[in-house]
């Protein structure tokens, strides 16, 4: 294998190829994906329910309600933004806190607070808001009830917030996307257009036009894997271990690509096979997302000992020790379908000259 | 109009589409995995805030404290093992512990000591909310030191009691993601015409260009239109208003061969078509998002017109809109499924030459 041709061919794939869809997708796909992970399910998990307000003076109702942890909060210019954030949902609920209201709740037993509410917002977010205000107001008053309260924990389930349960999700979908997708389709792009026919009778083996590939998709995983892996504030204390990892799951990642376009004819067939096995690829992630099922179902699949050693490292603050059997267990899998691929590039000698 | 050479052409392409490995199956998968979706997301909503309460003697009036709120119910448990069993068993979101001496301590200002069990993996969530809840709780025992007074205003449709589970709330995004699917398959079958060049010689006989885009734009629709309506027949979103669904479906499905013929006009080749239709069809499924986390996008949603079929499904199958509350929906549908048709086929008319 000449290195030189290989640096040849590989500037081409980022010359030519960066103006196809597929790099666009493997650029903005695991970006768009972050973002919108974040957006949905960061509010369609959330627990508590939000509280939207507009101070008219400087209460100290409001400093306590943004304090608060039993809601989230949303401060308002004006009475009017508040109603119409109340009448979209983007609040539960909505108060206007007048300027002269701290005097009123020293000097009065009783108040009037009137309150927006938005009619899809659940009875027990109601609930919950306005015994918060509630509190609060007794808080301001100076009136608030001497209570001893001991929270003791049941069972040994332990708390794993959404946006942590996805992050595996994210991670293989950023590394299959360019490793897998990206390396794929380009080869059966070439075989599809015989450009691939043309490149054989040039001084060029087969072998050199898939590392080209392979190491395109693996450069792309990587560098958006970072990209992710900072846009989740994930990078962490030990960044160079996490590129060793991800330059390791995009080598799985660009290999079985590369093994699944050599075995296939044809993009369309390259896709509809990946709808039916993607399931396959992103089990462990699914498994990971709920911990009520045994962690050992994630170990089955391949792609586990790509996400779960950078989880480890950028999650749980672990360090090489903590992921080395993984680690080794992802280079053994590396290794062996760079062999498998080898064998198949082998057999497939009709491409050589 | 020549409808014989029209109906023998959408013969031809439901044979060639079925024939393609890749179209049936993510038309097939597609429709599958949008009714497995249905099924596994919650059927029910927890509306209810659920706190098992034990103690050696239970203060009077206790029962009454929550009688005929929807928001919180007090459960009375036997035991203190029992109430912790309870929270293991996911009966009560948390338990209390209160000592028979409550309310007397409370009337003496001394500070009474109540144990709250929180299940381990939700005390993270509901440590704040239920301390919020006791003070209530303590606040309507003891006597309220400050009575707040609610003056509620409920914005837009009350649905406390009533409200629509997320499985629902879900399904008229897949109804536009099932719809934008076949975007793919009308843009591919198009651009293979285009490629091949075998429209140029449909063109030789006596078909017109008028006949040969009736017949892809009736194939189009009624594949998506199929699909669709039969995948909200078996997830029951046909059981309120069928009739206004079933027509916004028509002009939904309208819509997305009208875009088919764009993207299939964008694209040069068969990876072309279907990264433009990805894009397409992320960015047409944005409405179906916004109805599942209302308040999270604005006014802006308006200007994707697929948000006009999500609304017109949600609003009827969920709250039984009928004519005159969507009309206004079908017919901005109507005006954009037309204006994109028209600029779809003058696009692919311009490739063809």
């Amino acid at each position: 294998m000449n290195p030189r041709q290989v640096a040849v061919l590989l500037g081409k794939e980022f010359t030519l190829g960066s103006k196809g869809f597929l790099f666009l997708l493997a650029i903005v796909g695991p970006v768009a994906l972050s973002l919108v992970i974040t957006l949905v399910f960061g509010s369609l998990f959330a627990h508590e329910p939000t509280l939207g307000f507009t101070d008219e003076g400087a209460s100290q109702l409001a400093i306590l309600i943004e304090e608060q942890t039993s809601i989230d909060s949303k401060r308002y210019d004006n009475a009017v933004a508040l109603k119409r954030a109340v009448e979209e949902g983007a609040v539960d609920g909505g108060i206007v806190i007048t300027g002269d209201f701290d005097e009123t709740v020293l000097q009065q037993d009783r108040i009037e607070i009137p309150i927006y509410i938005w009619g899809e917002s659940l009875a027990k977010d109601r609930a919950i808001l306005t015994a918060t205000v509630a509190d609060l107001v007794r808080e301001v008053s100076g009136r608030e009830a001497p209570i001893n309260v001991d929270v003791v924990g049941v069972g040994d389930m332990e708390a794993i917030p959404w946006s942590d349960r996805l992050f595996p999700m994210i991670v293989l979908v950023t590394v299959f996307i360019a490793g897998f997708m990206l390396t794929g389709a380009s080869l059966l792009d070439e075989k599809e257009k015989k450009t691939i026919d043309a490149l054989m009778v040039t001084p060029t083996t087969i072998g050199e036009v898939f590392c080209s590939k392979g190491l395109t998709g693996i450069i792309i995983a990587v560098v958006m894997g970072l990209i992710i892996l900072a846009m989740n504030q994930a990078l962490g204390s030990q960044p160079a271990l996490l590129v060793l990892l991800l330059f390791l799951g995009a080598v799985m990642a660009a290999t079985v690509g590369l093994i699944l376009a050599s075995l296939l004819s044809d993009v369309p067939a390259f896709f509809a096979t990946m709808k039916l096995t993607g399931i396959l690829l992103y089990a462990p992630a699914i498994v990971y997302m709920f911990p009520g099922i045994p962690s050992w179902v994630s170990r089955i699949f391949p792609t586990y000992y790509i996400f779960e050693p950078i989880v480890e490292i950028s999650q749980q603050g672990g360090d090489l020790s903590d992921i080395m059997l993984n680690m080794i267990i992802l280079i053994g899998l590396d290794v062996l379908f760079v062999v498998l691929l080898g064998v198949l590039i082998t057999r497939r000698r009709q491409y050589a000259v | 109009m020549n409808w014989r050479s029209i109906a023998a052409i959408v013969q031809k392409d439901a044979t060639l589409f079925f024939r393609n490995r890749f179209f049936a199956v993510i038309t097939v998968l597609g429709l599958v995995m949008g009714i497995v979706v249905y099924f596994i997301m919650p059927s029910t909503l927890e509306e209810t805030l659920e706190l098992g309460v034990y103690s050696p003697s239970l203060p009077p009036g206790f029962e009454e404290l929550y009688e005929g709120e929807i928001g919180i119910q007090l459960l009375a448990a036997e035991s203190e093992e029992a109430l912790r069993e309870n929270i293991l068993e996911g009966e009560y979101s948390a338990g209390l512990v209160l000592p028979p001496d409550l309310v007397e301590k409370l009337s003496q200002g001394e500070a009474p000591d109540i144990k709250v069990y929180i299940a381990s993996d939700q005390v993270g969530d509901m440590e704040a909310i239920v301390g919020v809840l006791i003070a209530e709780l303590t606040q309507k025992l003891g006597g309220q030191s400050i009575e707040v007074d609610w003056q509620q205003e409920v914005l837009g449709r009350d649905m406390a009691g009533a409200q629509i589970p997320l499985r629902d709330r879900i399904r008229s995004l897949l109804v536009v993601v099932l719809l934008m699917a076949e975007v793919f398959g009308l843009a591919s079958l198009m651009s293979e015409e285009a490629e091949n060049r075998t429209a140029i010689a449909l063109l030789a006989t006596p078909m017109t260009v008028r006949d040969l885009f009736a017949a892809k734009g009736i194939f189009g629709t009624v594949l998506a239109f199929g699909q669709a309506a039969f995948f909200l027949a078996v997830v029951r979103g046909l059981d309120n208003q069928p009739g206004v669904i079933l027509v916004g479906l028509l002009l939904g499905s309208t819509l997305a061969a009208a875009i088919g013929f764009l993207a299939a006009s964008l694209g040069k080749d068969f990876l072309s078509v279907a990264m433009w239709g990805a894009l397409i069809m992320i960015l047409l499924s944005v409405p179906g998002i916004a109805v599942m986390t209302p308040g999270v996008v604005s006014g802006w949603i308006k200007v994707i017109p697929s948000y006009y079929l999500v609304d017109t499904v949600s609003q009827a199958s969920n709250f039984g809109a009928g004519w005159g509350n969507v009309w206004q929906n079908l017919l901005i549908l109507l005006g954009f499924s037309a204006a994109l048709f028209a600029v779809g086929i003058l696009a692919f008319r311009r490739k063809l030459r």
